[in-house]
């Protein structure tokens, strides 16, 4: 009997459906890998067997009880747990007290006094079964990466865990750290905990997986057993065979054309974009794809003067240039679509205007005051140029559909006259016809010759829109492919070759 | 479909939009008329009207400072203090012989300083401005207890200091007009000019304004400076209103002033700190106890009022908000 069991699991985000159909199993003391490429609904389907999201139909059997999740606390109970890449640790709590974190603790009577001595015996005991070497009196924030892992390891392990879902856990360790991993989650199976492994990185994958349950936009797309596994075939189920361009794109070969952007090795102060040179020709859409993670909204960033930069050289139109700051980048005739509308393109609680024109107040001010009169007009202008549906300019960003506040992203960046775009993820979430209004508008701006650097994770898009192709892992780029000719498996297959 | 879907829906919250907008103020005017109704004789008059114009222009000047500051979502706890100590610097000055001019523009000078030292620790290196300001409020204290031994600075200062802060001119206090002219003028710097733009910018989106292209760092120490501009030059009015410097007089302002601004926050632009709202909520402040002194009701339970409304204002707003 399996130990967990979904059947015809489906969720929608509005009219788009981010899981239909899902039917799997996973039995105790199995390692299961999942993969898919971004978006394809692997952290969808981890949300809602964690029960951060509520499935808008099928079943979920657990022991072959059927069971409803409402919560990450009815996961807990039931014995499945989760660990993200990004750690969930109180960084001022030791070791012991993260252990105990949503555990009761040891009291005596009526919560008098922490049994201190008790909470210690039963974590080394863990630690000892497990076989960790991990120093718990030190704070979580003094740890180091792969131990602050073993520490979230061996929480899950102290709450009866038995399903772990692993999501991208190697993102931040050492081929070592890695090791010391890959022997305690044998140990875990051998204990019967089943183990659901989400990872990018292949090669983990094809060592821990006994079945490889493969995702493609939202639908399970295949499974593959230990022995039959390897990386084409796993690509092809992962790129949709039957998928057809949206539209033929107008596409055009502009390297004859005057370098618009020149980045030489590149990197930044974090280490998320390493040694990475790539140049952008006048009248060219150039895609920069990657896995989540690989360092694509950090390229941007940097480019864009707003993450700094440890060395490298960058030269706009020619002219050797030094970016420290997002006002620079302007005035240099940049401008960054960034990735999260609601946190970095719009001040929601202002107006349309007042957002549009924030970039380019100096042109609007006389200097003492703003010229609202010719500012309205302006806006209005861009307005109906990007097709924004509002009731006037005055209107709150908050109130437009996410389609509409994209259009007003466009335009404020459209007022500023730019030479070069720099788009991060331009496409997420919006309604399909302002994608395609998006595509429409960045097209045009190539044609007029002016330079669009497009980051997206859908694979397709960049494929239909872009004129050449960078592949961009683990933050430096690894390879330049032409955008009419190139194929999903060609570009995963370079992003999961290590 | 989406714009008349809209339309519908804010037509049909019209009235709750006024009342929301404009709840303050209603609240305001029922003040006003129970006050007047109670006291026909001692409230409802000219008089007295220009009285509270007179008493209410260090809270609303001190407030504007402070709504400044709320603009770019920060918070100067050291307006009380700046206060005190502008007005101890001015009454030193006009005490020691100085020209008056220089009484009053020295501590606005001093002041712009501070703030500027305020905004640079917060923005240069990220700390709380509730912790920055909080320990530059003690310091500040040490400075003017240092500059006057703790007593009340108030022997030879000349007639002319006193001018500005009891005078008249055509029946309208001096003080009265200057907080009028102060008002105009913030409101106008904060609504029509690029300044005050990017100041509400920063304050409602600092990571999209910085994207924009605003520079960020340098917006928010000039919001400092003047909010503490502001506090000092309240300091120095309130020493040449009563003759005399003492080196705590500025301190209770501070809490009003943040008092006035939250209530200030409820009306005209719901939820953003504006200038208007902030003269609105001073004023209710002061009438409210204004009208509670001619009632005789004591000092403690007219704080004990004054308390209980900012917390209602402040409900009202979030439920304003909730059902939006």
């Amino acid at each position: 009997m399996s130990l967990l069991e979904v059947q015809q699991l489906d969720k929608k985000f509005g009219l788009h459906h981010a899981l239909s159909d899902i039917s799997l199993s996973i039995a105790s003391g199995e390692v299961v890998g999942l993969v898919g490429e971004n978006g394809a609904g692997k952290s969808t389907f981890i949300k809602i067997i964690t029960g951060v999201y509520t499935p808008d139909g099928g079943r979920i059997a657990w022991n072959g009880q059927a069971v409803t999740i409402h919560s990450p606390r009815d996961a807990h109970r039931l014995g499945i747990h989760v660990i993200h890449q990004e750690r969930h640790l109180i960084p001022s709590f030791s070791g012991y007290e993260n252990l105990y974190l949503g555990l009761p603790l040891p009291q005596l009577k009526f919560g008098l006094r922490v049994k201190w001595n008790q909470m210690k015996e039963r974590a080394e005991a863990v630690k000892k079964e497990l076989g960790i070497e991990l120093d718990l009196t030190k704070t979580a924030e003094e740890m180091s990466p792969p131990e602050r892992t073993m520490l979230e390891l061996m929480r899950v392990m102290m709450q009866d865990c038995k399903l772990l879902i692993l999501d991208e856990p190697t993102a931040s360790l050492t081929d070592q750290e890695t090791e010391v991993l890959f022997r305690l989650i044998e140990r875990m199976t051998d204990q019967g905990t089943a183990i659901l492994y989400v990872s990018h990185r292949m090669e983990e994958i094809f060592r821990l997986s006994d079945r490889i349950i493969v995702f493609r936009n939202g639908k399970w797309a295949g499974t593959l057993q230990r022995e039959e596994a390897d990386l084409k075939k796993v690509i092809s189920y992962m790129t949709d065979t039957d998928y057809q361009g949206t539209t033929a794109q107008e596409r055009t070969n502009a390297l004859h054309e005057p370098v618009l952007l020149e980045v030489r090795n590149l990197s930044t102060v974090d280490g998320t974009v390493r040694d990475t040179s790539f140049r952008v020709h006048r009248g060219e859409i150039v895609g920069i794809f990657g896995l989540a993670g690989a360092g694509r909204t950090e390229l941007l960033e940097a480019i864009y003067g707003a993450r700094p930069i440890q060395s490298g050289d960058m030269a706009v139109a020619g002219k050797a240039q030094c970016i420290a700051s997002p006002q620079q980048a302007l005035e240099n005739g940049m401008v960054l679509i960034p990735e999260d509308r609601r946190s970095e393109g719009l001040i929601m609680n202002l107006t349309i205007r007042e957002n549009m024109t924030l970039p380019r107040l100096k042109h609007f001010s006389t200097g003492v005051y703003v010229r609202q009169r010719f500012e309205k007009s302006e806006v209005r202008r861009f307005m109906d140029h990007m097709n924004v549906k509002a009731t006037s300019s005055e209107q709150n960003v908050s109130e437009l559909s996410g389609g509409n506040q994209q259009k007003v992203v466009f335009a404020k960046a459209m007022m500023n006259n730019p030479e070069l775009f720099l788009c991060d993820e331009a496409t997420q979430a919006v309604d399909v016809m302002t994608r395609e209004e998006i595509h429409r508008l960045l097209r045009q701006q190539a044609r007029d010759k002016r330079g669009v650097v497009y980051v997206s994770s859908d694979i397709h898009e960049v494929l239909d829109l872009c004129d050449r192709i960078y592949v961009l892992r683990e933050g430096t780029i690894v390879a330049e492919v032409p955008g009419g000719e190139a194929t999903s498996e060609q570009l995963l297959q370079i992003c999961y070759n290590r | 479909m989406e714009t008349t879907k809209i339309t519908k829906s804010s037509s049909s919250i019209e009235w709750g939009k006024i009342f929301r907008s404009y709840g303050t103020v209603i609240a305001g005017v029922i003040i006003t008329i129970i006050f007047s109704v109670l006291n026909p004789d001692s409230f409802a008059t000219l008089d007295n009207a220009i009285n509270i114009s007179r008493q209410i222009s260090f809270l609303v000047i001190i407030g504007i400072g402070a709504t400044i500051v709320m603009s770019v979502s920060e918070f100067d706890l050291s307006i009380g203090a700046i206060a005190s100590l502008g007005g101890v610097i001015a009454a030193k000055i006009a005490a020691s012989g100085g020209p008056i001019w220089i009484a009053f523009l020295a501590p606005v000078l001093v002041a712009l300083v501070v703030g500027f030292i305020n905004g640079w620790i917060v923005t240069q290196f990220r700390v709380l401005s509730f912790i920055t300001t909080l320990a530059m409020s003690t310091i500040l204290g040490g400075f003017t207890f240092w500059l006057t031994g703790g007593a009340t600075i108030f022997e030879n200062i000349p007639d002319s200091f006193r001018l500005v802060g009891q005078k008249s001119l055509l029946g309208i206090p001096l003080l009265s007009i200057v907080m009028l002219l102060i008002t105009i003028l913030f409101w106008y710097v904060m609504t029509q000019t690029a300044f005050g733009r990017r100041l509400y910018a920063i304050g409602g989106n600092e990571s999209a304004s910085r994207i924009a292209g605003l520079r960020v760092k340098w917006n928010k120490n000039a919001a400092f400076a003047l909010g503490a501009a502001l506090a000092a030059l309240t300091g120095v009015l309130m020493a040449s209103r009563l003759g005399s410097a003492h080196p705590t007089a500025g301190n209770g302002l501070f809490l009003q002033a943040y008092a006035a601004a939250y209530l200030g926050m409820t009306s005209f632009k719901e939820g953003v700190p504006n200038i208007w709202g902030t003269f609105v909520g001073a004023a209710i402040i002061g009438i409210l106890a204004n009208g509670l002194t001619i009632m005789q009701v004591p000092t403690f339970m007219q704080d004990v009022i004054t308390g209980l409304i900012v917390i209602a204002a402040v409900i009202m707003q979030k439920f304003g908000r909730g059902s939006r």
